[in-house]
């Protein structure tokens, strides 16, 4: 990753200068907001593809499992290659991207047994892998790192503590030693003090000594002032290369793939006949949501990590038809959730309202939390799938067909002997069979269209009435 | 059928039940008594703890092994998953209420699992959201708020609040035995109210069209078999936590599935399976103060699952795996005999040798040259100079019969319509004649003298 690290340090010093960039990535809510920011793009994009192809428990399934091969790794590195590891390490990824792999594959062959269905499958495999993983923690696991709150919520909100120090230019280590210009030389009696000798003594021995010698970090050379020129140093968070380099290769792959992915997502029978490789592609955005997942699992915490994935998906699905625009639109529902989040967390509700001031919690937490609230804000407002649009469409539909009944009796009663009853202003809800209100609402729509005159206390048609009536008959009862 | 044999016939299903069930009784006993037992061999000391423990992990297992038979065949595994993380927040809002009484708090649980209920059936009737979908959301969305107001409930200077977050991995060894005792209390109304609903839970199960259509209230029955399950998943908080609940509920009834076809027996079975996890992982963590015990029952529960996998009688992979081996034997078998025949038949005459290079060349030389050495072994083929195998007399009459077996099918199969025969499920290896009574046999065979010389038999 350090490749990575530098790349990305290299970039930022071009946009802004040091000081600035240090100063932004010690503030806590800066690094969280980015950090959530670049994981909810990167899984809204990928939860689209898995809203779209039913995989959306697959993806909780791969955040839980992904904790045993982060687990494995761990214990593999610590045990037999004595290192250790902290959890951007690149292996204990791939252990965890190998896990999430192994959780599709394990339930794919125990479906493939024909002896147990895919949602029993899904649901043996992962809370089995899940269950061994937690027993790996807790009986040979002993590190800040892996227990079980990091499990749970993450590490969002002290990411901006755990960082790397790259550094930019004059980052040479310095060496005094008693040669070099800088060396300060002290000429010192080694043998005063005992035995009452004293400088000036002829017993006494002196020596020139270097109190400065040795190796000098370059941030500890210019505490020195060994150097004239800081080292330009940048504090990294360790979260955020992780993150951007699972979100370029989430864009890289969608990109490349794109056509590739919405046709498998939509007909993955015509992608197989067209030679498309449905299931490798399959495959590899497994291995991709893996990667998120880690990254994400670091962040957020096992359990939200789906949230990521799937309610900004679900938001844009009901947003739109388009694709693009779901993939677009989850992106930025998600990133929506990781800025405004942080602010939940604080007490501020999008930096309007100020809960009370003992409320802090969880900062992952919270921006699943604004997730929901716009995945509901979506679902009762969205413009045409929307549960609002949704009602009004029902309520006009009803209130035609009740126009249409009513009209329907008022022409085929109008001049027969019984009209008088049958379509008295009063009397005409008895034989329609509704509430009195019902039937006053019903004629006054029917009245203000001009559809029906009042005449006399008595409904009668108008010519424009009766027209409607027949276009209705061809229309919705298909009468030719 | 007339009533006598129809009478015969119930007493023998009657009986194949009956033995099912005293073999679902006998493994019951066995794993339940066994556990102590083994326990005690492995040197176990049952202290109050363990025992208090593995008694809820047993009653637990039982709950939701025997629900968890309908949640597997209704095809809603990952229902329990979302509803036991959706109860968090529930237990949060309970502390925040009514302090730590653990009534509250499962009642509180209970309450915000049936909103995810209820949001699961509101989003998936009135939008496009497929169910997984829907289910993560609710997953996802009540464990943040859950997450949320534990963190907050952490943060204040309360420590009442202390072990709150064991419902999230649940904490075995905080059990007492009054929580043994509520949980019998409420898993033995659980397991009253399934009886009593027995019949309509078994209807919306397997045909929940035909309830609709008979005017059973399948809306009410489904959401009462919820509450159940929800209940269940309370119930399992304290022992198991949410994220493992769902496990719970769905391995011990995937293990049951695999050992019987019968709905009282797959429940009876799982509810075994579940309360032999949950006592069995309860002893076994108990082995070592590392190990938590939620997840050993899991693991447990799951070791269940691969064995029943693996050799549950007539379903098992193992059984699969013999009989496809059988069945390919088999097959190998009648191929190359016929192979044989038929060149004899077209070549050279049944005392002539078919070259070894031909048999082989047709099928593969290692699995031919091994299924000619079983056929030679069985007397059936014999190896002539040439190289060359030739059929014996009984291989020559054995492979002719199967010619006019496969015969009397190519007939079948092209005029049974012609002939006025019944309708029978095609399957060349078996003999037409068990299927077909004598009369309509004879029609066949004449029907085959007219049939242009003999038919190539396909193999």
């Amino acid at each position: 990753m350090s490749a990575v690290d530098r790349a990305l340090a290299w970039i930022l010093v071009r946009i802004a200068d040091v000081d600035t960039i240090n100063m932004l990535f010690r503030e806590p809510r800066v690094t969280a907001t980015i950090i959530g920011v670049i994981i909810a793009t990167a899984a809204g994009i990928l939860g689209c593809f898995l809203l779209l192809r039913g995989l959306a428990l697959t993806s909780d399934a791969i955040s839980h499992t992904v904790l045993l091969g982060i687990v494995v790794a761990f214990m593999i590195m610590t045990g037999w290659l004595g290192i250790e590891p902290d959890l951007s390490s690149p292996w204990l990824i791939i252990g965890a991207a190998a896990a999430g792999v192994a959780t599709v594959v394990l339930t794919e062959a125990v479906e493939r047994t024909g002896l147990v269905r895919q949602d029993a499958a899904l649901g043996l495999v992962f809370p089995l892998l899940f269950a061994v993983a937690v027993i790996f923690v807790s009986r040979y696991v002993d590190d800040v790192h892996l227990d079980e709150d990091a499990v749970m919520v993450g590490e969002i909100g002290v990411a901006w503590a755990n960082t790397e120090a790259i550094c930019l230019s004059g980052c040479e280590q310095i060496f005094i030693t008693p040669e070099s210009s800088q060396a300060e030389l002290v000429r010192r009696c080694v043998n005063c003090t005992d035995l009452g000798i004293t400088p000036r003594d002829a017993r006494a021995e002196f020596r020139t000594v270097c109190v400065n010698c040795g190796e000098y970090s370059p941030v500890r050379a210019w505490r020195a002032g060994l150097i004239d020129q800081e080292p330009v140093t940048i504090f990294l968070p360790r979260a955020i290369p992780t993150s951007l380099v699972m979100l370029l290769l989430t864009l890289v792959f969608v990109l490349a793939l794109y056509k590739e992915l919405k046709l498998s997502s939509f007909d993955p029978e015509l992608a197989a006949s067209l030679g498309r490789r449905p299931v490798l592609l399959n495959y590899a955005l497994m291995v991709l949501v893996s990667l998120v997942a880690v990254a994400a699992f670091d962040a957020v915490g096992s359990i939200l990590v789906i949230a990521f994935f799937i309610i900004p998906a679900a938001t844009a699905y009901l947003l739109t038809h388009r694709l693009a625009l779901m993939l677009l639109i989850s992106a930025a529902v998600g990133s929506a959730g990781a800025i405004w989040g942080y602010g939940l967390a604080r007490g501020e509700i999008l930096g309007l309202v100020s809960l009370p001031d003992d409320w802090t919690t969880s900062i992952s937490a919270s921006m699943v939390l604004v997730m929901l609230g716009l995945f509901l804000l979506a679902l009762v407002f969205a413009p045409s799938r929307g549960l609002l649009v949704g009602f009004v469409r029902r309520l006009r539909q009803r209130n035609q067909f009740r126009d249409m009944v009513l009209l329907g009796h008022v022409v085929h009663h109008v001049g027969t002997p019984e009209a008088v009853d049958e379509l008295g202003v009063t009397t005409v809800h008895r034989h329609v069979g509704w509430s009195i209100a019902l039937a006053g609402a019903a004629t006054e729509r029917l009245r203000r269209r001009g559809w029906v005159t009042i005449d006399a206390g008595m409904l009668a048609p108008t010519a424009a009435g009766k027209q409607a009536l027949a276009s209705f008959h061809s229309v919705a009862l298909d009468k030719s | 059928m007339d009533a006598h044999t129809r009478a015969t016939t119930f007493d023998a299903v009657a009986r194949g039940s009956l033995r099912r069930w005293a073999w679902i009784v006998a493994i019951g006993v066995v794993l339940l008594a066994g556990v102590p037992i083994v326990g005690a061999l492995l040197g176990a000391t049952f202290s109050y703890t363990l025992r208090t423990v593995s008694a809820g992990g047993a009653l637990l297992g039982l709950v939701s092994g025997t629900l968890g038979s309908f949640v597997v065949l209704r095809r809603e595994s990952l229902l329990g998953d979302a509803l036991s993380h959706a109860a968090l927040p529930g237990v949060a809002i309970g502390f925040l209420l009514a302090g730590r009484q653990l009534g509250v708090l499962l009642l509180g649980a209970g309450i915000a699992s049936l909103l995810g209920v209820w949001f699961i059936r509101v989003v998936v009737s009135h939008t496009k959201l497929k169910p997984d979908g829907v289910m993560g959301i609710v997953l996802a969305g009540w464990f943040a708020a859950g997450i949320a107001l534990l963190v907050f409930i952490q943060s204040r200077p309360d420590a009442s609040q202390a072990g709150l977050d064991s419902f999230i991995f649940g904490q075995a060894a905080s059990i007492v035995r009054s929580d043994v005792r509520l949980l019998a209390g409420i898993g033995a109304c659980v397991l009253i109210v399934m009886v009593v609903l027995w019949k309509e839970f078994k209807l919306i199960t397997f045909d929940p069209e035909f309830a609709v259509a008979n005017g059973y209230p399948v809306r009410a029955i489904s959401t009462a078999l919820s509450v159940l399950i929800v209940v269940a998943i309370v119930l399992g908080l304290q022992l198991a936590g949410v994220i493992l609940m769902a496990g719970m509920l769905v391995a011990p009834g995937v293990a049951a599935r695999q050992w019987t076809d019968d709905l009282a027996q797959m429940v009876g079975l799982a509810g075994v399976f579940g309360a032999a996890s949950g006592s069995i992982g309860a002893l076994l963590s108990a082995l070592d103060a590392d190990i938590p015990t939620g997840p050993m029952i899991i693991v447990v529960a799951c070791c269940f699952v691969a064995v029943s996998l693996a050799f549950a009688p007539g379903r098992g992979l193992v059984w699969s795996f013999r009989r496809r081996t059988i069945d390919g034997r088999r097959f190998r078998r009648t191929a190359i005999l016929r192979d044989l025949y038929h060149y004899a038949y077209d070549h050279a005459g049944p005392d002539q040798g078919v070259p070894e290079e031909f048999v082989c060349g047709l099928r593969g030389r290692r699995p031919t040259l091994r299924t000619l050495a079983q056929l030679q072994i069985a007397g059936l083929v014999t190896r002539v100079g040439g190289p060359g195998w030739r059929l014996t007399e009984r291989g020559w009459r054995a492979a002719a019969a199967d010619a006019r077996r496969q015969r009397l099918w190519d007939a079948y199969s092209e005029s049974f319509d012609r002939l006025g025969l019944p309708i029978v499920e095609i399957d060349r290896s078996v003999d037409l004649r068990d299927l077909l009574a004598a009369d309509e046999i004879e029609r066949l065979e004449q029907a085959v003298a007219h049939m242009q010389e003999v038919p190539r038999v396909r193999g």
